[in-house]
């Protein structure tokens, strides 16, 4: 008895410092804006330049292949929200339905071009019938043309048929995400944290609550955190009080 | 209105625009300032493991779960940091990934691309990871330098796998991103 005790005590223990480990099934975890994986119950998308792969992730160790759906050239970020994938691309923006979540299908795909005269590339975040996208168009990378970049709302209840119902000049901008009713966007080309209040998504209005960061890249919103990666540093932010935002703490480079 | 007027100031290059970013095409040798692409042999993928913990450099994705805060260091792997403090992060480890360009993790398990293959890798000991399975040839690796637009040394993948790119003087080069 003493020894299963003795046992009990040293699982507590270990259990106690393995609060470092990566596992947690209760919190997924989140990425941030931009990247080209992404998780969904048992399922991994993996977007290749031209293709979204669909993986059988149940055996975690082993993932399978299920899946392939080409698309046009041109991949580079993908988010899942409300059971729908979104992804953006240097010409598009593709809403992939997967009520089959082995064999994503297209539900649409606006393009850029006809839509709003930009082609940029970046991600895309989404709030209820709400879909806010950043274009970058910078010389020498997205396309050598003297155009603006910007950040585009798209309504999206009919996921077959999105409608752009704003455009926002912005300077360079790269990640977005958002806590209630506030958006943020990495914009390197102002060198700021930008904040725009979208209780109407139709008309957003930007607030004065931007944040001076040096070359900002993406960022993650977690509860009243929020952690913006850049170019020179790392911060991570009290967002408790939007008007009120507060520097916690940061991982130098 | 906008679409005319980008249309009207790309009237001479309306098909490559229409083409997008970041293609790269064959054309008449170049001798000149451009990039040239910087291998690893192909045997060097599998060297996936712990490191000490390091620096940020170059950094792509973050990941956050909880208090751990995953960032990619572009081409070599993943570091760890703490954040249960905020005002004092931990740098607590470092997964060496090469050729690594994107992440995600669930569960105990890390995914990444390195170079052409899709690795998995267990990281339910952050100290002691280690890989589990491999697909090779699941990924397709842009075979240009990313945000650059000019003349490049064409990518040989007999060479091995590209890790970087870098300034160099090129010659005989047959390959150039259009944007």
């Amino acid at each position: 008895m003493k020894q299963l005790l003795f046992t009990a005590a040293l699982a507590l223990l270990c259990f106690a410092c393995s609060k470092d480990a990566a596992s947690s099934e209760s919190n997924p975890g989140k990425s941030g804006s931009i990247t080209r994986f992404a998780v969904y119950h048992d399922f991994m998308y993996v977007l290749n330049l031209h293709e979204v792969q669909t993986y059988d992730i149940q055996q975690k160790d082993h993932p399978v292949l299920l899946n392939t759906l080409a698309t046009d050239y041109g991949l580079e970020t993908i988010t899942i929200y409300d059971n729908t994938i979104f992804l953006g691309s240097t010409t598009a923006l593709y809403i992939l339905d997967i009520s089959n979540p082995a064999a994503p299908v297209i539900q649409s795909k606006s393009d850029r071009l006809s839509d709003i005269g930009f082609s940029g590339c970046d991600p895309v975040v989404v709030k209820g019938n709400y879909a806010y996208s950043t274009i970058k168009i910078i010389a020498n990378a997205c396309g050598s043309i003297a155009a603006e970049s910007a950040l585009v709302v798209y309504n999206i209840s009919n996921k077959s048929a999105p409608v752009v119902v704003g455009t926002y000049p912005l300077g360079i901008p790269n990640g977005l995400g958002y806590k209630d009713n506030y958006l943020f966007i990495c914009d390197e080309g102002t060198d700021q944290l930008r904040v725009f209040d979208i209780s109407n998504p139709a008309m957003l209005s930007e607030t004065n609550y931007s944040i001076a960061i040096t070359d900002p890249y993406d960022l993650i919103v977690d509860g009243t955190k929020m952690i913006v990666s850049a170019k020179t540093n790392f911060q991570i932010f009290d967002i408790s009080d939007l008007i009120k935002i507060k520097k916690l703490g940061q991982i130098s480079k | 209105m906008l679409l005319r007027k980008t249309i009207y100031l790309l009237s001479t290059g309306v098909l490559l625009f229409l083409l997008a970013s970041c293609y790269k095409e064959e054309r008449t040798f170049y001798d000149g300032p451009g990039k040239k692409p910087v291998y690893i042999p192909l045997s060097e993928l599998k060297n996936i493991g712990n490191e000490s913990p390091q620096p940020i450099q170059l950094s792509g994705t973050i990941f956050l779960r909880d208090t751990l805060l995953f960032v990619l260091e572009q081409r070599k792997g993943v570091h760890v940091f703490s954040l249960k403090d905020s005002t004092n992060t931990v740098n607590l480890a470092f997964f060496k990934i090469p050729a690594i360009t994107d992440f995600i993790i669930s569960g105990n398990y890390l995914y990444a691309d390195s170079w052409k293959d899709l690795v998995v890798v267990d990281i339910s000991n952050l100290q002691q990871i280690h890989e589990t399975s491999r697909i090779p040839g699941a990924i397709s690796p842009a075979l240009y330098p990313p945000l650059y637009d000019g003349a490049f040394e064409c990518v040989d993948e007999s060479k091995g796998a590209v890790i970087d790119w870098i300034d160099a003087s090129l010659e005989n080069a047959k390959c150039i991103t259009i944007n």
